[in-house]
C-alpha cells in the first residue's frame, strides 16, 4: 500500500483528469493515505529523477487515461454480455418443452406426429377392441381403466383399460414373460408406489421391454437401459391427456386380457 | 503494482493540446455515458429476467421434492377415500372419506402446478424422499405411512364395519406418515407460499387425525 502512496495528494488532479469515469478508484487510495504520503517525501522527484523528463510525461498520461475507461467498459460489456448470454441460454434449456425431450430419446416412437389421428381419440368403447399398435399407445378404450397406482400386474391385462390408463398419464411398462426375474424384480421396483405407473407382461413381444406413454412407445432389451428411467421422468403426467389430476385408483385391479364390461361396478372386485 | 505507472505521472494538469484534444474527448465521453447507461439497463433488464429462474426451486431443492412426493402420498389417500366414500357402512367414515379424497386432490392440484410453474417434471430424477432433512426410509417404494399392495388389496374386498374400521386404521397411519413429511418441508423448506400450504395441509391432516381417532373409538376398532 506503501507504494501507491507517493503520488499522495499531488497526484490527484491528474487522476481526476482521466475523464469522466471517476471510479477507477485510484483516488480512493491515494485519499486515503494522506498523512503517509507526505511522509514520504516528494513523489515524483524520487522516482522519475530528472526533471527534465517532466514535459514527456503528459503525454504518456493522456494515452493513459483513455485506457481505464476502456477497460472499464470492456470489463463491463464483458460481464453483460456473458450474464446475457447465460440467461438466454438457461431460457433456452428451461423452456425445451417435454415433447422436445421426448423426442430427443433415442429410439422413441411418437406416435403423436406419426398417426395424430390415432392420438386424438378418447372415446369409450365396450367390448375388445382391436389395437395396430401392439402393446397399443392410444386409441379407443374401455369407459372402465386399469388401476394404475403403481401397481404391479403378474399377469397380462386387458389392452382396452390400459389405453384408457395411459390416457389419464400413466407410463404402462411391459415385458416379455420370459424376462429374466432380476430384470423383473428391477422395472418393479421402477413402478411400485408410483402413481401413474403400471407394470404387467405381455405375450408376443418383438424386444424384451416396451414401454408406452399415452402417443409414444420405447422398446429396449434391457431394464438397465437408462432410456427406461429417462422415458418415465419426461413422460409420467406429463403425456396425460387430461392433465395431471386424472384419476389412477378406483380401476380395474384384476388381470386378464378380457376388458370388464357390463358389470355393476360392485361385481368387479379384484380376482388378483 | 500501481506504483510504476504512477510514480511518473506529473501533479500538473497535463498541457493536453487545447481545443482542439478536447472536443473529440467530450464526444467520446457523451458516447461512453451513452453506451454505459445501455449496457445498465440491459444488464438490468438480464438481472430481472433471470431472476425469477435463479430463485424458483431447482430439480433437487426440498419444495420441489415435497411438491412430487406428497402428491403420490396424497394419491393414495385419495384411493383410499374414495373407496370409504363408495363403500363404507358408517356415514361418519364415508363423509371422511369423501373430504379427504377431495380435499387432497385439490392439494396434488397445487403441487403439480407448482411443479409446472417451475419448469420442472411431475417425476424427479432423485430418490424418494431425498429431500428429507432426516432421509426418512422407502421401503419398496412407498413412503411413510403408506399401504402396502396386499393392505389395499384388502381394503377393496372388505365389506360393512369392517372396510369402516380398516380405513379408519389406515388412514391414521397414512396421515401420521403424511405429517412427518410436511414436518420436513416446514423444516427444510425456503419457499413462502409452499410453506404456507404445507401448514395448512398439516392443520387439516391434524384435525382430521383427531376425528379419525374418535370415530375409530366409537365403532370400536
Amino acid at each position: 500500500m506503501s507504494i501507491s502512496t507517493p503520488g499522495g495528494p499531488q497526484r490527484r488532479p491528474t487522476v481526476v483528469s482521466t475523464g469522466k469515469k471517476p471510479a477507477a478508484g485510484r483516488p480512493a487510495a491515494g485519499a486515503s493515505k494522506p498523512g503517509a504520503a507526505k511522509s514520504t517525501g516528494t513523489p515524483r522527484q524520487t522516482s522519475g529523477g530528472k526533471g527534465p523528463r517532466k514535459p514527456i510525461t503528459p503525454v504518456k498520461v493522456s494515452q493513459g487515461r483513455s485506457w481505464g475507461p476502456i477497460a472499464l467498459f470492456v470489463a463491463v460489456g464483458v460481464l453483460a454480455v456473458s450474464i446475457i448470454g447465460y440467461g438466454a441460454y438457461a431460457a433456452f434449456q428451461g423452456s425445451k418443452s417435454w415433447e422436445q425431450r421426448a423426442a430427443d430419446i433415442d429410439g422413441i416412437v411418437d406416435f403423436r406426429e406419426k398417426d395424430p389421428k390415432l392420438v386424438q381419440g378418447g372415446q369409450h368403447q365396450q367390448g375388445a377392441i382391436k389395437y395396430d399398435v401392439l402393446p397399443p399407445v392410444a386409441g379407443p378404450h374401455n369407459p372402465a381403466w386399469q388401476n394404475c397406482m403403481g401397481d404391479v400386474y403378474d399377469a397380462p391385462i386387458a389392452n382396452e383399460h390400459a389405453v384408457h390408463s395411459l390416457e389419464h398419464g400413466t407410463v404402462w411398462i411391459t415385458y416379455r414373460p420370459d424376462l429374466p426375474a432380476d430384470q423383473v424384480s428391477k422395472l418393479r421396483s421402477k413402478v411400485q408406489g408410483v402413481e401413474k405407473a403400471m407394470l404387467s407382461p405381455f405375450e408376443g413381444l418383438d424386444k424384451p421391454i416396451s414401454l408406452q406413454a399415452w402417443g409414444y412407445q420405447l422398446k429396449v432389451d434391457n431394464a438397465d437401459d437408462s432410456r427406461i428411467d429417462e422415458f418415465i421422468k419426461t413422460l409420467r403426467v406429463n403425456a396425460s391427456v387430461e392433465g395431471p389430476n386424472a384419476n389412477c385408483g378406483q380401476g380395474i385391479t384384476a388381470t386378464g386380457t378380457a376388458p370388464r364390461d357390463n358389470l355393476p361396478q360392485q361385481q368387479q372386485q379384484p380376482t388378483q | 503494482m500501481t506504483a510504476p505507472a504512477t510514480t511518473d505521472t506529473p501533479p500538473v494538469e497535463p498541457p493536453v493540446t487545447p481545443a482542439g484534444d478536447r472536443r473529440p474527448a467530450g464526444r467520446y465521453g457523451v458516447l461512453a455515458l451513452a453506451a454505459a447507461v445501455v449496457v445498465g439497463l440491459l444488464l438490468g433488464y438480464a438481472g430481472g429476467l433471470l431472476t425469477p429462474t435463479l430463485t424458483r426451486p431447482g430439480d433437487s431443492s426440498p419444495e420441489a421434492g415435497f411438491a412430487r412426493d406428497m402428491s403420490t402420498h396424497h394419491a393414495q389417500a385419495v384411493e383410499m377415500g374414495l373407496i370409504a366414500f363408495d363403500r363404507g357402512t358408517d356415514p361418519e367414515v364415508r363423509q371422511i372419506g369423501g373430504d379427504i379424497a377431495t380435499g387432497q386432490q385439490g392439494e396434488i392440484g397445487t403441487m403439480q402446478t407448482w411443479l409446472r410453474s417451475w419448469g420442472l417434471d411431475p417425476t424427479g430424477s432423485e430418490p424418494r424422499m431425498a429431500w428429507m432433512p432426516d432421509g426418512a426410509r422407502v421401503e419398496n417404494g412407498l413412503m411413510p405411512g403408506m399401504a402396502t399392495p396386499e393392505e389395499m388389496a384388502k381394503l377393496r374386498v372388505a365389506q360393512g364395519r369392517e372396510l369402516d374400521v380398516l380405513f379408519l386404521q389406515m388412514m391414521i397411519k397414512h396421515h401420521l406418515g403424511g405429517i412427518h413429511m410436511i414436518q420436513g418441508i416446514l423444516d427444510a423448506g425456503s419457499d413462502d407460499d409452499v410453506r404456507k400450504v404445507a401448514q395448512i395441509m398439516k392443520n387439516t391432516q391434524q384435525t382430521d387425525l383427531t376425528n379419525l381417532q374418535n370415530a375409530l373409538k366409537r365403532l370400536g376398532g
